[in-house]
């Protein structure tokens, strides 16, 4: 017994003294990392915050000659990156009521202002959102010592809504004439002055569509009445990822054949906001979107292209990016014969209640204009989900599309409430039944089913003489997370809509495809 | 307890009351409020108080959004129920448009807006900023003046206010009048012929500024000619020779600056290059070599590299001995030269350079190289490096050289 006890004891000895050694050289360690942090020296330099880029309004240099020396690309861009930056720092410091960031881009004696400002709204509880959409700079002045120039920002664009509290006071937009000074200082252009001079009423230019137009709630394209009779349109194999690597132009002229053969003549298909490269467009992807365009022209299809696909922001800070994101998509294709019209959004309305209704209304409400502004000549519409949503922003768009996947018995009746009193086109812009029936849906619908569906749903739009887009060509093999969720009961339905199987069989359901 | 009549009647009556108030001001939400701006003053000085008053046709609680230079704010009449709006000094005091918009609730009443200028009454604030800080004499370069005079709430002057500008170099003093524009009032100053210190001032109003420098150095320097300075012509490899430039100016005359540098490059007559560099004072560089061992002639040129030039100097150096002595001793293994007598028959300074090749059968085997002491230079040939045999000694010193063929060594 002795002899285990000492052995205990012994082991419980060597044990402390590993675990002693142990705690120490790890105590060490602490010490020496933590004296190895601290500022980055490369912050001296202020790299990381040019690092991002966060503000893209619309930037157009009007003119910079001035009488006082000839200015240099590269201070030119200099300025024009600071300029932005302090425009994006104070609207920063406006909306979270934080001066962060605000000593970088003004001067001691223009930073007071800002400083007031944002505690008279602090104290008052009002946070204002803003962003500035566009800027036409003209240079005034620019000093021989290269430390001082004046500029005129005319005709900016400002976009804001004011909170108190929680509760929206105003949402406005306002244009206005700016002289700003600015001057060298560490490095940054910082803003010593800034005048507004002038308030405008805004432009609104309305242009005609020149090559889709409306008139009366009809479609026109080129002068001819024209009828959508359309589809959904994803890949078989590469299903919400049309423009990856598996891109395959082949693939695609074969389902417009399919398409054609069947008697459809639009389709509808996505372009999603991250994987084209959000503000900086992947001109890859924007090459395999014209390949589609093109293909869609030879075989006669015309094609709604739903942009901001997986976009979910919508705040004011952000708008800037998304507008160059469309500005790059959407003036690319203004001519493109192919396209029918731009759906902005996809079901934005399922973002109400988690990104706040006012928002998204807000943003999509700009986009139009900015997509307008970019291709006059073809339709803008927005995909809302449910029919309760088609009044919004009626009078901005140019037709007005929904989704319908209730009770096919209730669609008259839900259908009366839209076309009420409504001189757009009435697009019925998704609709369809998963053939689900199987081990995750026992009960669920058969093909037999999903034909009954489609035949009825035919008359119906015959009846109502509807623009009807179904869902969707094909059944899937696999659906992303980012769709439905994780659920695999959930997955499984969504991979059921398709009019041929996935073996590639047409379902009893095609024949009613377009008749 | 009992109920009458009269008690139901009383709480019905009260009833009616709260319903019928409830009902009016449900109502008067509903009834069209609007608004009119009352004020007939729409420009203001700053740092004025800006009151603005809306007639309401009926009283109700708005809210006025005002939009300005610095950003935006939403304000609360001075009195409940009130269109009396008291416009806070960080907008009142700031120059520029000021856009307003009348609420109640979310609905616009009225919108407009109203201009803040900036207050000329009020002491005059001036900024300048001068640069380049230092130019170039000659009239050609220049340095430009920006002045930024503001009120006193620092809002920028409007456009034509009149800044004296105001100059003295040397005996010159200049003063001009110009009128603001884009926020500043600038000027460009050319540089006069001399170099010398410009002193810059400007005065609005009655604000004057601080007195400003601006340095204006000499132009480029112009070619120059240069001196060899030495206490003999001999080529005793001992003494200094100095080379001094003229007095380096640009071309309107001025000294060019001091610590300008100066490359001086010698030519030999074997034509290996020498360099030696001075910098300058008073407009003269001083560089410095020492005197060759040996009869030579240099050719000097001096350079300020990229601008100027000197003319060629040719120097000579005469050999200070005709001949020196060399006896072998010890089987030959020690050769001692000397004594080296130098130009007055005085030993040579200490240091000067003796070489004795040393080869065989025309083959070279060494060079030993040994500097003088005393006028004597003592070369031990050892056994084990040089066994027996003849050799052939070569003696070089001081541009004298001496042949001893079939040296026997045992």
């Amino acid at each position: 017994m002795i002899g285990w006890n000492r052995n205990i004891y012994r082991s419980l000895i060597f044990l402390s003294f590993i675990g002693v050694i142990a705690l120490m050289l790890f105590g060490i360690g602490q010490t020496l990392s933590y004296l190895n942090t601290g500022a980055d020296r490369t912050s001296m330099l202020h790299l990381a915050l040019k690092k991002d880029e966060v503000y893209l309004p619309k930037v157009k240099w009007e003119d910079t000659l001035n009488p006082g020396r000839p200015i240099e690309k590269q201070t030119l861009q200099d300025i024009e990156q600071d300029y932005l930056n302090s425009w994006y720092i104070r609207n920063t410091a406006y909306q979270t009521n934080t001066i962060e960031g605000i000593d970088d881009y003004y001067t001691k004696s223009a930073r007071k202002n800002i400083i007031k400002l944002v505690q008279a709204n602090s104290q008052k509880d009002i946070a204002v959102h803003s962003t500035t959409i566009n800027h036409n700079i003209e240079l005034d002045f620019y000093s021989a010592d290269g430390q001082l120039v004046v500029l005129s920002d005319k005709n900016v664009q400002e976009y804001q809504r004011v909170y108190k509290g929680e509760k929206l006071l105003s949402e406005s937009k306002i244009q206005s004439d700016y002289q700003i000074l600015l001057m060298l200082e560490d490095g940054f252009w910082r803003i010593r002055h800034i005048v507004k001079e002038e308030t405008y009423p805004l432009d609104t230019k309305e242009q005609g569509n020149t090559f889709a137009k409306v008139l009366n709630g009809k479609i026109y394209i080129n002068d001819n009445e024209y009828q959508i009779k359309g589809i959904n349109y994803y890949p078989q194999q590469t299903p919400w990822n049309m423009f990856g690597d598996e891109f395959d132009r082949n693939v695609i002229a074969k389902d417009f054949d399919i398409m054609n053969k069947a008697g459809l003549n639009t389709i509808r298909i996505f372009v999603p906001y991250e994987a084209f490269g959000k503000a900086k467009i992947d001109t890859a992807k924007l090459d395999k979107l014209k390949q589609v365009l093109d293909e869609a022209e030879t075989k006669n299809l015309k094609v709604v292209v739903t942009l901001f696909d997986f976009y979910g922001d919508y705040s004011v800070i952000d708008w800037t990016l998304t507008h160059r994101h469309a500005e790059q998509i959407v003036s690319a294709f203004a001519n493109h014969k192919a396209i029918l019209a731009w759906d902005i959004k996809n079901e934005p309305n399922l973002d109400f209640e988690s990104r706040g209704k006012e928002n998204v209304l807000a943003w999509l409400k700009e986009m139009i204009q900015q997509v307008k502004q970019y291709d006059p000549n073809h339709l803008v519409t927005i995909g809302w989900s449910n029919t309760e949503s088609v009044h919004l922003l009626q009078n901005e768009v140019d037709m007005i599309s929904f989704h319908y996947y209730n009770d096919i018995d209730q669609f008259n009746a839900d259908y009366l409430e839209v076309n009420f009193q409504n001189k757009k086109p009435i697009v019925l812009q998704e609709f369809g039944l998963p053939s689900s029936r199987g081990f995750w849906n026992p009960l669920g619908p058969s093909e037999k089913k999903q034909a009954a569906y489609h035949k009825q749903f035919q008359e119906v739009i015959k009846q109502n003489n509807l623009h009807y887009l179904s869902w969707t060509l094909y059944d899937f093999e696999e659906v992303p997370e980012g769709v439905v969720g994780k659920l695999p009961w959930r997955k499984h339905k969504q991979k059921h809509f398709g009019f041929i199987d996935r073996k590639g069989k047409k379902k009893a359901a095609f024949e009613f495809i377009a008749k | 307890m009992k109920f009458n009549i009269r008690h139901i009647v009383f709480l019905l009556a009260i009833l009616l009351l709260f319903v019928s108030i409830s009902f009016t001001s449900v109502l008067k939400e509903t009834e069209n409020i609007s608004g009119v701006l009352l004020t007939k003053q729409t420009t203001f000085e700053a740092g004025n108080n800006i009151k603005l008053v809306f007639k309401l046709n009926i009283p109700a609680r708005t809210d006025l959004l005002l939009h300005s230079s610095y950003g935006s704010t939403m304000i609360a009449p001075d009195n409940f129920n009130t269109g009396q709006f008291t416009i806070p000094e960080f907008i009142s005091y700031k120059k520029g448009v000021v856009t307003y918009t009348l609420f109640h609730d979310t609905k616009v009443l009225t919108q407009g807006s109203i201009c803040v200028t900036s207050n000329e009454k009020t002491k005059v604030h001036l900024e300048s900023y001068i640069g380049p800080p230092s130019i170039i004499a000659g009239g050609k370069d220049y340095t430009m003046q920006v002045v930024l005079p503001t009120d006193s709430y620092d809002n920028p002057m409007p456009d034509s206010t009149a800044v004296l500008m105001k100059h003295q170099f040397l005996s010159i003093e200049k003063e001009r009048m110009i009128y603001s524009k884009d926020m500043i009032g600038w000027i460009n100053i050319f540089s006069y012929k001399p170099s010398g210190r410009l002193l810059l001032f400007s005065k609005v109003g009655n604000t004057v500024s601080k007195e400003f420098t601006v340095d204006v150095f000499p132009d480029l320097p112009e070619n120059f000619t240069i001196l060899p300075q030495r206490r003999h012509t001999y080529a005793d490899g001992n003494q200094i020779t100095k080379f001094i430039t003229s007095i380096i100016k640009d071309e309107h005359g001025n000294i060019i600056s001091d610590g300008t540098l100066v490359d001086f490059v010698i030519k030999d007559t074997s034509g290996a290059l020498l360099r030696t560099q001075g910098t300058t004072i008073s407009g003269q560089a001083i560089a410095k070599m020492l005197h060759p061992d040996h009869e030579e002639t240099w050719k000097v040129k001096a350079y300020v590299h990229g601008m100027a030039e000197s003319d060629t100097l040719e120097v000579r150096y005469t050999r200070v001995i005709e001949d020196f002595d060399v006896q072998f001793r010890e089987d030959n293994r020690e050769i001692t030269i000397g004594p080296l007598m130098s130009f007055m028959e005085q030993l040579i300074p200490d240091g000067a350079i003796v070489k004795v090749n040393v080869s065989k059968e025309g083959k070279k085997l060494d060079i030993l190289v040994k500097t003088s002491s005393k006028g004597l230079v003592k070369f031990l040939l050892q056994e084990g490096f040089y066994p027996s045999g003849t050799y052939d000694i070569d003696i070089e010193a001081l541009g004298v050289r001496k042949t001893y063929k079939n040296i026997a060594l045992q």
